[in-house]
């Protein structure tokens, strides 16, 4: 019972490997905040260029340089703050208009659900890239469009999970004790059915994270990514992977640093899961 | 059941009808044009061109046109490869994919839910990490990535398989592995999740508790109830895998139809994006009726109702 | 509740179907009953695992340690022998996106089709035009006519002579608007061709083209145009016959049907995947020394490199590799290295502030250093200043590399030291080396100008429709010779030129050309073109050319007889494969 009292945060800091992604994820935001507000935490600016050009790693430039000779550290820091708006700002999109989706449909009579479930089909069977372009067209191809572009295009996933997470509650016996003691459709919603299916969205939440980075590195792959002299993790993988052979440090230090990201936001995610659990929570059972 | 299919088929039609109009308009509100190239040419040639394809029509005249033609299973003709019929090219391109794609997904299904059930039945133990650090590589390394290791592993330094074409069963190894990842990982992480969940509930521990043998308690108590949010995003993914990967077929050179979603797209070949989209999009309204039978199967509860 | 007892009693009941998963989880399980934790396969999965995770990972640590990639190893693979026998194995890249010279227009399709193909007059590897079906010509009435004589004993491969009422079917066809022949222009210097493409006449006997004989092929041109002859040896004035055309339709290129008359012909088409060509035995100039050609359709560089190191590509060009690996064999043997007739260049749009100022686009363009170019390129780029290049005559006439010289001016303009300049836009198409090219021009002009400009990428065909309807300030653009003469490069800074997106004209620029176009002497045409490139790149300066790209190829050393010219046309029919090469 001790443990059950405690609030969510104090559990969450219970689990080792919650608090190792926390730190580094807490890490990452703050160097990227930083260099966002313009502390120069590098002895190079991120678009420096000197003829310095593909040095390997050494004490001046611990990652190395790029093409046009610049540090890559510099360009790591740099690409974190994008990176990471772009990984949070898609999730948050996609949470947003996914639950409020999802619910709806999930909650609803079947024909409206079925309705609604068509509607997803029709926003899957869309060509992602042709709306990227079109909103890249009408927002401009900057940083702003490509996060709006890649929200747009990643919600349907999660409307789709919380829409089955909410079918399989709604005939929990804890619902409908919740409807006997005459709780409105709203309260139920929000008291008990989506904490209820808050485990399986956050674990697909912390996946979204990772593949709007990756999504982002493929419209870099495709050359679709952001205008130059700007950078991410993603634009920086697509830019050097062909340097696996050369230039190895290229590809080798972007990779490294999504992986390490994409592992501590997964780290995160399940031990929110657990500290979020109200089954967990109540104390085992009802 | 039966019912339930025809009531889905009849279903599909305005959904398909739908997309295709939606995709139309998307691909006239984005600008530039399918004979846009850097050497722009003679208003009178564009002209010629725009006659022969009739681009010239009001836009509603080829909506109607378009739409006319998709009924009768014709999805036009590509701009870009001159004289070829988007039937043509979806013809080459489909099987070639799909089969990748099946291999593709097997790997990603067979390797993907174990490590997934086999984290969650050791949780918070070494397996359960490596099974997440696996996944985690998985999920953060691009698919362009995954496939130059690859390639350079096994083709370059050791010399064991080949490094792109479509010529031979030793060919699919390298690029189905390249698109299995992604999936398998993300399968993994969900039965992770959705075992969990499961292990917890009430009947579970009944289950346990009635003497019935482990094996039995996982198979019938655990693995059945925790997949059905892998069933569920199985569906869209078996559309989106066999339909093709630009990034590996690219890579890897293979004649599929992944290009094409990329390529069709920046030629401005208007037809054909329209063709591999309406295709692909069958593809996941079937998909999803699968999911959708498989659920009543797994969930003895949406059956009754 | 009731729901939920119902669901326990029937997933409580034994069901046959799920035998095999039983037997399979006791894969997973070391005695029946005992925790999952405990099975054998489960308790050493960290075992399993470890070297599959550490294959994947090793490799990029192991190259960090530097690759010397020339080395040859003994494993499988490399014992096969390494070619075969007369068959040379090329990577086209793309899928060409048709074999029908009239309505293709890209450099993949021609790479094809002149290798299935010749036409009048044909292009040696120094680009000079030497006779093929035609044996020789007469040009009369001071360049206006041109009167072609066919060589006797060229034929189609279906064995036909090939006529000059094939070349009158097929320049007929170019220019029929039904055709949609987007290279139908080439012809336009042809009397009565323009009205005759554009429907204005509907009478082709008003066009100056015509079969006088089976070997005679006449040709009036409306005004004398010195590089005329250069369109005969391009692909889309090849012959083509009239029975094939219209008994096949829409599929007379299809392999069972094409008929040629070049050095090979076409054997196999695999869409998106290979075409094969076999060597033509009835070929006039004799059969070729190849017997077969595989083009591959490699998309990717470094996977068609990878093929080319694995020994099952004989020959790759810039399409087929990435900068990292020219870099690695810059030393080797196989190595070469050929200038093309390929500008890039930075355009002002001189209608947008502050461009109108001549000042800032002078200034502008001496503070861009073109040496950085070809050093983060890395592919053996020359950098230029004029707009002619030099194997056409250019003598490097513009503006060169001065920082003092353009910050003078920039502040005479009214911004010094770059003060005040308006927000400055540059548009390019995202493709990996415009990408450097303008991140290095971005730094150049804020280093040495103090200027800051944003960079403005859009996917290729939104920026081929900007830059034709409304381009920003500056951006960045082409140019490759269709033919070699100045007159390719010149043209497109006329009035009238399509693909002019500078918003510039001058009325003098254009009377130059067109004196240049109609004369006949050699020295004073040449003098003419240097004019109109002075007056572009010292003067008005709507333009500041960067540099020119080049030819990288590599040869494996059994192949023979690659050669590589300025318009990068590749023929193969001198190439041999084979021992005796090695």
């Amino acid at each position: 019972m001790t443990a059950a009292n405690r609030s969510p945060w104090q559990r969450l800091l219970k689990i080792p490997t919650a608090v190792l992604g926390l730190a580094v994820i807490a890490a990452i935001c703050l160097v990227a905040l930083l260099s966002a507000f313009g502390v120069e935490l590098t002895p190079f600016a991120y678009d420096q260029t000197s003829s310095d050009y593909l040095a390997a790693p050494s004490w001046l430039h611990p990652m190395g340089t790029d093409e046009l000779g610049r540090d890559l550290l510099a360009r790591i820091i740099y690409g974190a703050r994008l990176s990471i708006a772009i990984g949070l700002t898609t999730a948050l999109t996609a949470f947003l208009i996914g639950s409020v989706y999802g619910a709806i449909a999930g909650f609803s009579s079947p024909k409206v659900d079925a309705l609604m479930m068509r509607g997803v089909d029709i926003a899957y069977s869309l060509p992602d890239l042709l709306v990227m372009i079109l909103i890249g067209v009408v927002m401009g191809r900057g940083t702003f469009g490509i996060l709006i572009a890649l929200g747009l295009v990643s919600w349907m996933g999660t409307a789709r999970l919380v829409r089955s997470q909410f079918l399989t509650l709604k005939n929990e016996e804890f619902i409908e004790a919740a409807y006997a003691q005459g709780q409105s459709n709203l309260n139920v919603i929000l008291k008990h059915l989506l904490p209820n299916a808050l485990g399986p969205i956050i674990v697909a939440l912390t996946f979204t994270v990772p593949s709007a980075i990756l999504s982002e590195s493929t419209l870099s792959f495709i050359g679709l990514g952001l205008s130059p002299p700007a950078c991410s993790w993603g634009t920086l993988a697509s830019d050097g992977w062909r340097s696996l052979r050369a230039h190895p440090h290229l590809i080798f230090f972007p990779s490294l640093f999504i992986f390490i990201t994409v592992l501590s936001f997964n780290f995160l995610g399940d031990g929110l899961r657990d500290a979020l659990d109200p089954r967990t929570r109540l104390g085992k059972g009802k | 059941m039966f019912s339930l299919i025809i009531r889905r088929i009849l279903m599909s039609i305005p959904v398909l009808l739908i997309v295709a109009s939606l995709t139309f308009a998307l691909v006239r509100i984005v600008p530039g044009g399918p004979f846009d190239s850097e050497k722009s040419l003679p208003p009178e040639i564009v002209a010629n061109l725009n006659a022969k394809y009739h681009l010239d029509k009001p836009v509603h005249e080829q909506y109607f046109l378009y739409i006319g033609r998709l009924c009768r299973g014709d999805l036009g003709v590509s701009y870009k490869y001159v004289n070829r019929t988007v039937n043509d090219i979806l013809f080459d391109a489909f099987p070639v994919s799909c089969q990748l794609g099946i291999v593709a997904l097997g790997l990603a299904v067979i390797f993907g839910v174990p490590l997934g059930a086999i984290a969650a039945l050791n949780r918070g133990k070494r397996q359960d990490v490596l099974a997440m650090f696996l996944s985690t590589m998985g999920v953060s390394l691009p698919g362009f990535v995954i496939g130059a290791v690859l390639i350079y592993v096994f083709a370059i330094k050791l010399r064991i398989l080949p490094v792109g074409l479509w010529e031979s069963p030793w060919h699919v190894i390298l690029p189905a592995v390249t698109l299995a990842f992604s999936p398998g990982a993300y399968l993994a992480r969900l039965t992770r999740a959705s075992v969990l969940e499961v292990v917890e509930k009430d009947w579970v521990r009944t289950a346990r508790s009635k003497g019935l043998s482990e094996e039995k308690t996982i198979v019938r108590h655990i693995l059945r109830n925790s997949l059905m949010p892998v069933v569920t995003v199985l569906g869209p993914l078996t559309a989106i895998v066999i339909t093709g990967s630009f990034v590996v077929e690219y890579i890897f050179a293979i004649p599929g139809m992944g290009r094409f979603f990329i390529t069709a797209v920046m030629n401005r070949d208007y037809d054909l994006i329209l063709g591999t989209t309406m295709v692909f999009a069958v593809l996941l309204i079937v998909a999803n009726m699968f999911v959708d039978i498989v659920y009543q199967w797994l969930d003895p509860r949406l059956r009754m109702e | 509740m009731g729901v939920n007892k119902a669901a326990l009693r029937k997933s409580n009941r034994p069901a046959k179907d799920d035998r095999f998963l039983i037997s399979f989880v006791k894969l997973f399980l070391a005695e029946p009953g005992c925790k999952a934790s405990q099975g054998w396969v489960v308790s050493r999965l960290p075992l399993y695992m470890a070297p599959l995770f550490l294959l994947f990972l090793a490799p990029t640590l192991l190259t960090a340690c530097g690759d010397n990639a020339i080395n040859s190893s003994g494993s499988p693979l490399a014992l096969r022998k390494p070619y075969e026998d007369k068959v040379l194995r090329i990577n086209l890249g793309t899928e060409p996106p048709g074999l029908d010279w009239h309505t293709s227009t890209d450099s993949t399709s021609f790479d094809v089709v002149s290798n299935l193909m010749v036409g009048l007059t044909q292009y040696t590897n120094d680009l000079e035009v030497k006779p093929s079906c035609a044996a020789s010509w007469d040009v009369l009435d001071g360049g206006r006519r041109y009167l072609f004589h066919l060589r006797d004993g060229v034929t189609w491969t279906d064995g036909k002579p090939v006529t000059a009422y094939d070349f009158e079917f097929a320049w007929r066809r170019l220019l029929k608007p039904e055709t949609a022949a987007q290279y139908a222009f080439f012809l336009y210097d042809i009397e009565g061709a323009r009205d005759f493409n554009t429907g204005k006449i509907r009478d082709f006997s008003k066009v100056g083209l015509k079969a006088i004989d089976a070997k005679t092929f006449e040709v009036k041109l409306s005004k004398p145009a010195a590089y005329f002859i250069y369109l005969t040896a391009f692909c889309p004035t090849f012959p083509q016959r009239k029975d094939i055309v219209e008994q096949f339709g829409d599929r007379w290129t299809e392999p069972e049907h094409l008929v040629t008359n070049g050095p090979f012909k076409l054997a196999k088409w695999q869409h998106e995947y290979k075409i094969e060509l076999d060597a033509n035995e009835k070929f006039f100039e004799g059969r070729p020394a190849l017997s077969k050609i595989k083009m591959f359709m490699v998309p990717e560089a470094s996977t068609a490199f990878a093929l080319y190191e694995n020994n099952e590509l004989d020959f790759v060009d810039n399409r087929s590799f990435s900068t990292p690996d020219v870099e690695r064999y810059r030393s080797s043997p196989e190595y070469r290295n050929f200038p093309l007739l390929r500008a890039y260049y930075l355009a002002f749009n001189v209608s947008k502030k502050p461009f109108d100022d001549v000042r800032v686009r002078k200034a502008f363009a001496m503070a861009i250093n073109r040496n950085v170019f070809p050093k983060i390129l890395r592919r053996g780029e020359r950098p230029t200043n004029s707009w002619i290049p030099p194997a056409l005559g250019g003598d490097g006439c513009g503006l060169s590399f001065d920082v003092a010289a353009a910050r003078r001016l920039l502040s005479e303009a009214g911004f010094p030291g770059g003060k005040g300049f308006p927000e400055t836009k540059l548009l390019y198409p995202n493709r990996e080396d415009v990408r450097l090219v303008v991140e290095a021009t971005q730094d150049e002009l804020k280093r040495n100008l103090g200027v800051k400009i944003d960079l403005v990428n859009q996917e290729w065909k939104v920026y081929l429709a900007t830059t034709r309807k409304d381009p920003p300030q500056m951006f960045r653009d082409s140019w490759g010779a269709d033919f070699p003469d100045p007159e390719t490069f010149m043209n497109l800074f006329t009035t009238f030129n399509g693909n002019n997106h500078t918003r510039w004209h001058s009325q003098d620029y254009d009377n130059l050309i067109e004196q240049a176009e109609g004369e006949q002497d050699k020295e004073k045409r040449k003098a003419l073109y240097q004019k109109a490139d002075v007056m572009l790149c010292r003067d008005a300066v709507p333009i500041v050319p960067a540099y020119l790209a080049t030819q990288n190829i590599m040869v494996k050393p059994w192949v023979k007889g690659i050669a590589v010219n300025p318009l990068d046309f590749q023929f193969f029919k001198t190439v041999e494969v084979g021992e005796s090469n090695k």
